[in-house]
């Protein structure tokens, strides 16, 4: 039963993207919208797969991706540490929480030009806004995970000798996996967001800049080729992660 | 003694955002930059924009902007939400579609969606409207889907029809984890509206802080990201206020939002 429901669910989900497609298309060849503004969907995929294959946007979609992972991890180490410092300890807790409370709704964009004037226009400026945008999901649902470890858990591991010290790595991180992949989950797709505004907001390559100088020059098609890529490019990372969780969650029970 | 913690509490995320710009001053002053003005420069410069009527326009044409969009996004959202929740086979309708689109940055559409509808009004609200609508659905199919089985038999016992139970169970149900979704797509319609602006310079407050920023007028540049911060926590912290009211019988999930870009 349980094969073909999945591949009856994969069939019903391929629909929507179909019938998206077919719209575009018939938009464009019943002549209800010019090609200058949208392109045939078969040409953009055309150039799509061009694209990829040259080494200049190969070059492009590294920039985008060695900012995307720096700040990634950046973001996932200091929410991770600082998430399990506020459980564990009410100082740090009392400090973090009210600072997260202002920061985490502070819309960190507008922050991009402070960042701009004070780090200058490479990568550092990027990776630090990807950084301010990824950390608070993942540092908030490590500091949920990490408070919410049950208790009984903590006293069997003290009454069978574990070393207070080692309790916050044998028994609190681990409990805490679950909760911190999905805080991943969400900082990489705002990750892969922010990456590409950034980069088209100033910058000299990268998939968001390839954007920017193909509307500048109104050319139709390149403006959907990175908006596609940054699309696939999300979805392979979300695939990957979810391969991670399922290699770290293996003995845990399903969720 | 009990009103004296419940003041501090009160008082601690005042006492942050002064720790926050009292370090943004030093900072200021060690660094001593011509870029980096400090904190007491960049305050002082925000009664100047907000004192000027054309900028006080153009702040205000962004909340209104703001204000339809998010308003569009939740109606439609929580609907679609709420079906997917409870029926297997919307859900994996509209799902992969969903995760296309996720990745997508929603103001990186403002070029192409410029080249149909103009840099105008119509252009910057479908935007923020795209922005808020993930979210919104993604936690209200989690909502809807986590309602119990039990109490939607009780409905169907007692002769509610299929809409009714949607209205007077699965809705109410889900509100808490709804209002959560809506939280987060408030604080993602502000962040859309500045990127969009500043994408489309035409108007709005990205539009002066984008700018100031080309222009080298620092003051303003800093002047504008505390008003647009102030923006952000205000807003969250009045529909907080709203969602105490609301479902005061639930506990609060997550009592810090998730922001998005």
């Amino acid at each position: 039963m349980n094969v073909r429901a999945v591949t009856s669910d994969v069939l019903l989900g391929i629909v929507p993207i179909a019938l998206l497609i077919a719209l575009w298309q018939a938009l464009v060849s019943f002549g209800y919208a010019p090609a200058t503004l949208l392109p045939p969907p078969g040409l953009v995929f055309m150039r799509l797969v061009h694209q990829l294959s040259t080494s200049e946007y190969q070059q492009e979609i590294a920039a985008t991706l060695f900012r995307l992972f720096s700040g990634f991890s950046i973001a996932v180490i200091l929410g991770v540490a600082i998430g399990l410092a506020a459980a564990t300890h009410p100082a740090v807790n009392a400090v973090v929480r009210p600072l997260v409370r202002v920061l985490a709704p502070l819309p960190k964009v507008a922050l991009y030009p402070a960042l701009l004037l004070l780090v200058g226009f490479g990568h550092e400026s990027k990776i630090l806004l990807v950084v301010a945008d990824a950390l608070f999901p993942i540092l908030l649902s490590t500091y949920y995970g990490a408070s919410m470890v049950e208790q009984k858990l903590i006293w069997s591991a003290m009454a069978a000798g574990t070393p207070r010290r080692q309790i916050l790595f044998k028994v609190v991180l681990p409990a805490a996996v679950p909760s911190i992949l999905t805080g991943c989950r969400i900082g990489l797709v705002i990750s892969c967001i922010v990456v590409f505004l950034a980069e088209m907001i100033t910058s000299t390559d990268g998939l968001g800049h390839v954007l920017v100088t193909a509307a500048r020059t109104f050319q139709a098609v390149d403006m959907f080729v990175p908006l596609i890529t940054i699309s696939l490019l999300g979805l392979i990372l979300n695939g990957l992660l979810e391969g991670l969780r399922t290699y770290l969650l293996r003995g845990f029970p399903e969720v | 003694m009990m009103s004296g913690r419940a003041l501090l509490g009160r008082l601690a995320p005042w006492l942050a955002c002064l720790g926050l710009l009292g370090v943004w001053q030093i900072a200021a002053l060690i660094l001593d930059t011509e870029s980096f003005p400090t904190a007491w420069q960049a305050v002082r410069a925000i009664p100047s924009i907000l004192g000027d009527k054309e900028s006080l326009i153009n702040i205000l044409a962004s909340l209104r902007r703001m204000a339809i969009g998010f308003g569009v996004g939740v109606m439609m959202s929580i609907p679609l939400g709420l079906m997917m929740g409870r029926s297997r086979g919307v859900a994996s309708f509209f799902n992969p579609l969903l995760m296309v689109i996720y990745p997508v940055p929603k103001a990186a559409l403002m070029p192409i969606i410029m080249l149909w509808l103009g840099v105008g009004d119509v252009a910057k609200t479908l935007v923020i409207f795209l922005g808020v609508s993930l979210p919104v659905i993604y936690h209200s199919f989690q909502g809807a889907k986590a309602v119990e089985e039990k109490m939607l038999w009780s409905g169907a016992a007692m002769g509610l029809s299929a809409a009714q139970r949607m209205i007077r169970i699965v809705l109410p149900a889900a509100l808490p984890e709804i209002l959560t979704g809506c939280r987060t797509g408030l604080v993602l319609a502000l962040i859309t509206m500045i990127t969009s602006e500043m994408i489309a310079r035409q108007s709005g407050a990205g539009n002066i802080l984008f700018n100031a920023l080309d222009m080298g007028q620092y003051d303003t540049v800093y002047a504008m990201i505390i008003i647009v911060g102030a923006m952000g926590i205000g807003l969250d912290a009045a529909f907080e206020n709203l969602r105490g009211r609301l479902v005061k019988w639930s506990e609060p999930g997550f009592d810090i939002p998730l922001s998005f870009a």
